[in-house]
């Protein structure tokens, strides 16, 4: 019962809080905050032995509205409730009613996809979570076609993995299959099927050539919704994966591992690369995210448990240091109006929180010992390598020296240089919008030198 | 002179002769009220005889009812498209009553009425003669509700019915001709002899019958006066036609498909109908996208949601035709939703439809857009609307009959579809421009069926209504 509870507080607390006057800022934020911070206790409570199912299908095939936590999700689950409340907290956006509801409504919807336990629950999800974007892409998205490269990229991948989950149904007999020892799919569709799944599952990471929609969309969302975005909801192809592919379709996963290998490889170095050239912030970090999303594809293909156990550890912690900057990023943009690079500089003289806040995140992301990024990435090396694959560790390699000049360049001509000099009053990071980035700091330095909890589940 | 029926052959066709006697009393009513009570009096008269069928056709159910020889079977999926008729004409008759004072409102209710009856009697028909008989009620109501209304497109969508659909009766008239020519029956059941496959009139008449209802169905190629029919007729007719029409020929291509072919003949004679189906899904999909007139988009849009439910037919499962009642019901709760939001917020009547009008309606009627934005969500197929659920149902038993392209058409049209439903929904949360007329006040009616109708649409979700004994009836 907990964990239906915790899928339905966000979803309801969402919509009910239309009921607030339309002009309302303070309720509204502290009402979200509240409602995330008691959904990331439920999590925990709920821990992965609180399940809740109840009779859906009985034809053609079995399905349930089946919930409770895997020992994967239950720390994506986690993450993705941290993530949320930080995020409300650090809102600031005009029309802050709906954009908090729309928040929440984000957050049960990937609550319900990554706690969910069947097949058709998890495709329901994966559409409902699609949404919320959408509706703050056309509410307070920079430029509409956004919105469309956004909605119809993933909608496309929902509707094979519709397919690929009705077919799975009809030939398992059952799609309340996720976190089960159930035996995997044969038969001559089962590569047909995972080619469903695989191309929902590598459109919403994305990988490259399926990353078009992305730095649009990320540059695009304000910054509360795209570090919760970029968090979680980029992980939940990679949580497939993960999860179902490898369950229950190992073979077919195993046969065109190297197809995603060289994909997750393709995506490594050009994300490295092209986040090299940007000149906008956020799609430093945008492409960065498609870079370090390759690394766990790469991981995934390898197939070897210790650069899986690394996947999960990477997951978390690139959820972690990407909401982080993120949401730094936001309060950057809030101070100086423009998110370019040649337009800012000199922000960390006299703002020495903001910087220290961009420093972590940054220096997690480039995967400096100590954060958390490191431990992943590190895992994931030696698992690929101990798989007999030396090509992605040096394409890694090569990728994370890359991911060091990017993310210093985008520290370098933000924070330090020359001040800037046509610009209003500049103010250093107030209280409540330091605590809004503080936990996924401190929880980037915790996992960074104690991951342990994640590597064994 | 004793007529030849028990009162069991009355008992089946009750709940049509409730509908029928209805409509006499509208008109009586009509006579006998004051002007200004009327309207109300009609509606009242009308909703009460639609409740009360379909509480006899409730009754009705999991009942095998064979009445007039044979020509008219009922208590099975029958019932259920009988009930989605009725559902149909009631969220019609509602519209009447939102959109504000028009003449002749009596004589529209009672020819909508009585268009219904032609409707179930097609959903129940099992032999060729009834099949005509319904058709043709359905049929002659409809021109005339289309002509209702006083603006010029009504009276051209009028005469493009009348002729197109003429057309149409004619292909399944003479293909009705040639079947009876070919088998010497008129039954249905008849029809289903392995005997018959050898005859080239067997196959021409069934290829004819097959090209009417298609032409019914408004399927590519007999695809192209929807659109503007929907356009030029009132609202609440458009809503009726938009529902009933179809669920009624669906009805008659279910019976068609499930009792009256031969096995050997079936999937060789439907594969054209099934290559329409998923042309259809595309064309209408995509002719969705440059339409500036919300009828003329859910023309379009009925175009490729039949094109769906196809899909679940074909193969002939039993579980397929479920399935298709299914989303049939989702697919008539959603179209009435979209039109009595188009009701309650149309400025003048009929002008309502154009897709100006949606533009930042969620700043000016929230509620109402939120509701118009759940119906074309579930049209999408997105959660969590039956769209979703009706969708991955559809899908399942494409996929186990075999037709996975048929399933994969789905996928694409649906893709394509989003484009077009979305770009409404992004109208109505854009900011507003200015100049647009001001939306109508409350409107209680609309309001009302717009939230019944969203309710069902998401409680379908979690409930699939459909009873579970349809088909054993059905032969």
């Amino acid at each position: 019962m907990i964990v239906l509870a915790t899928i339905l507080l966000p979803l309801v607390a969402g919509a009910l809080l239309f009921a607030l006057p339309r002009q309302d800022r303070v309720l509204s934020r502290a009402i979200g905050v509240v409602v995330a911070t008691i959904t990331l206790v439920t999590v925990i409570a709920a821990g992965t032995t609180s399940e809740w199912s109840f009779r859906w299908l009985s034809r053609p095939f079995d399905a349930a509205f089946h919930f409770g936590a895997t020992p994967t999700s239950f720390w994506i689950a986690l993450l993705l409730t941290v993530a949320t409340a930080c995020a409300i907290a650090a809102s600031r956006e005009a029309r802050l009613r709906d954009f908090v509801a729309q928040l929440l409504l984000l957050e049960g919807a990937m609550l319900g996809l990554f706690l969910a336990r069947d097949l058709l629950l998890f495709a329901l999800f994966w559409d409902l979570m699609l949404l919320p974007v959408f509706f703050v892409l056309i509410g307070w998205g920079e430029h509409p076609a956004t919105a469309w490269r956004y909605f119809i990229y993933n909608f496309a991948g929902g509707l094979t993995l519709l397919l690929a989950t009705a077919a799975f149904g009809v030939i398992y007999g059952s799609t309340d299959v996720i976190g089960r020892a159930a035996g995997p799919l044969v038969g001559a569709w089962a590569p047909w099927i995972y080619a469903g799944f695989a191309f929902a599952f590598l459109v919403k990471t994305p990988v490259w050539p399926l990353h078009t929609w992305m730095p649009p969309t990320y540059s695009g969302l304000p910054a509360p919704m795209v570090a919760v975005v970029s968090a979680v909801q980029s992980k939940a192809g990679l949580y497939g994966f993960l999860v179902i592919a490898l369950t229950l379709l190992p073979h077919e996963v195993h046969a065109y591992a190297l197809a995603l290998m060289v994909l997750g490889a393709v995506s490594l170095i050009y994300g490295a690369v092209i986040a090299l050239t940007q000149n906008d912030a956020k799609r430093i970090v945008a492409y960065s995210s498609l870079s370090h999303l390759g690394l766990i594809a790469i991981a995934v293909g390898s197939g070897n448990p210790i650069a899986l156990r690394g996947a999960l550890v990477y997951i978390v912690a690139h959820g972690l240091f990407s909401a982080a900057l993120f949401l730094v990023l936001g309060y950057v943009e809030e101070r100086e109006a423009t998110r370019l690079l040649a337009r800012l500089g000199g922000l960390g003289w006299k703002n020495p929180k903001l910087a220290g806040a961009l420093c972590i995140a940054a220096l997690a992301a480039l995967g400096l010992p100590g954060l958390a990024g490191f431990a992943g990435e590190l895992l994931i090396l030696i698992g690929v390598y101990q798989a007999g694959y030396v090509w992605p560790v040096i394409v890694a390699l090569i990728a994370i020296v890359v991911a060091s000049a990017y993310f210093l360049r985008l520290y370098q001509d933000a924070m330090n240089g020359p001040e800037v000099p046509d610009v209003p009053v500049r103010g250093d990071l107030t209280w409540p919008e330091a605590l809004a980035v503080a936990p996924l700091l401190a929880a980037l330095v915790v996992v960074g030198v104690y991951p342990a909890p994640l590597l064994h589940p | 002179m004793t007529l030849p029926f028990t009162s069991a052959d009355w008992w089946a066709v009750a709940p049509v002769s409730i509908v029928a006697i209805a409509a006499l009393v509208v008109l009586l009513a009509d006579i006998l009220f004051a002007r200004r009570e009327q309207r109300y009096a009609s509606i009242v008269i009308a909703l009460a005889g639609l409740a009360a069928a379909g509480f006899v056709a409730a009754r009705q159910f999991g009942h095998d009812y064979n009445a007039f020889f044979g020509g008219f079977l009922t208590g099975g999926f029958a019932t259920v498209f009988q009930e989605i008729i009725l559902i149909a004409a009631a969220g019609s008759v509602i519209l009447y009553a939102a959109l504000g004072p028009a003449s002749r409102i009596a004589g529209s209710i009672a020819i909508m009425l009585w268009s219904a009856c032609g409707a179930m009697l097609m959903s129940g028909a099992a032999n060729l003669i009834m099949i005509f008989l319904g058709l043709e009620l359905l049929s002659l109501g409809l021109y005339a509700l289309c002509a209702t209304d006083d603006r010029k497109a009504s009276r051209e969508s009028a005469l493009k019915y009348l002729i197109l659909s003429s057309m149409a009766t004619a292909f399944l008239l003479f293909g009705s001709a040639l079947l009876f020519g070919a088998t010497g029956s008129v039954e249905l059941a008849d029809l289903a002899n392995p005997a018959h496959v050898a005859n080239p009139l067997f196959w021409t008449g069934a290829g004819m019958f097959l090209i009417g209802l298609v032409f019914k169905l408004s399927l590519v190629p007999f695809h192209t006066w929807t659109p503007d029919v929907f356009e030029g007729a009132p609202l609440p007719v458009t809503a009726f036609m938009s529902v009933a029409t179809k669920a009624a020929t669906i009805a008659v291509l279910a019976r068609f498909i499930y009792a009256a072919l031969p096995v050997s003949v079936g999937q060789r004679l439907l594969l054209p109908v099934w290559i329409v189906a998923g042309v259809s899904m595309i064309v209408g999909n995509v002719g969705m996208l440059a339409q500036r007139d919300l009828k003329r988009l859910l023309g379009y849009s009925g175009i490729a949601q039949v094109g769906y439910i196809l899909v679940a037919l074909a193969g002939g499962t039993p579980l397929g035709l479920r399935y298709a009642l299914y989303y049939l019901t989702a697919y008539a709760f959603m179209n009435l939703g979209a039109f009595a939001v188009a009701a309650a917020i149309s400025p003048h009547g009929e002008e309502g439809a154009d897709l100006r009008n949606y533009q930042g309606l969620a700043e000016r009627r929230p509620w109402l857009a939120a509701a118009m934005t759940l119906i074309l969500l579930a049209l999408a197929g997105l959660p969590p609307t039956a769209g979703f659920l009706g969708k991955i149902l559809i899908l399942a038993s494409g996929v186990s009959a075999g037709f996975v392209w048929l399933a994969a058409l789905l996928i694409v049209g649906t893709a394509i579809s989003l484009y077009a439903y979305a770009k409404v929904v992004r109208a109505m949360y854009a900011p507003a421009e200015t100049g647009l007329p001001e939306p109508r006040p409350f409107v209680p009616l609309a309001w009302v069926s717009a939230a019944i109708c969203c309710a069902v649409i998401v409680l379908m979700t979690f409930y699939p209504l459909i009873p579970s004994n349809v088909l054993p009836l059905a032969h």
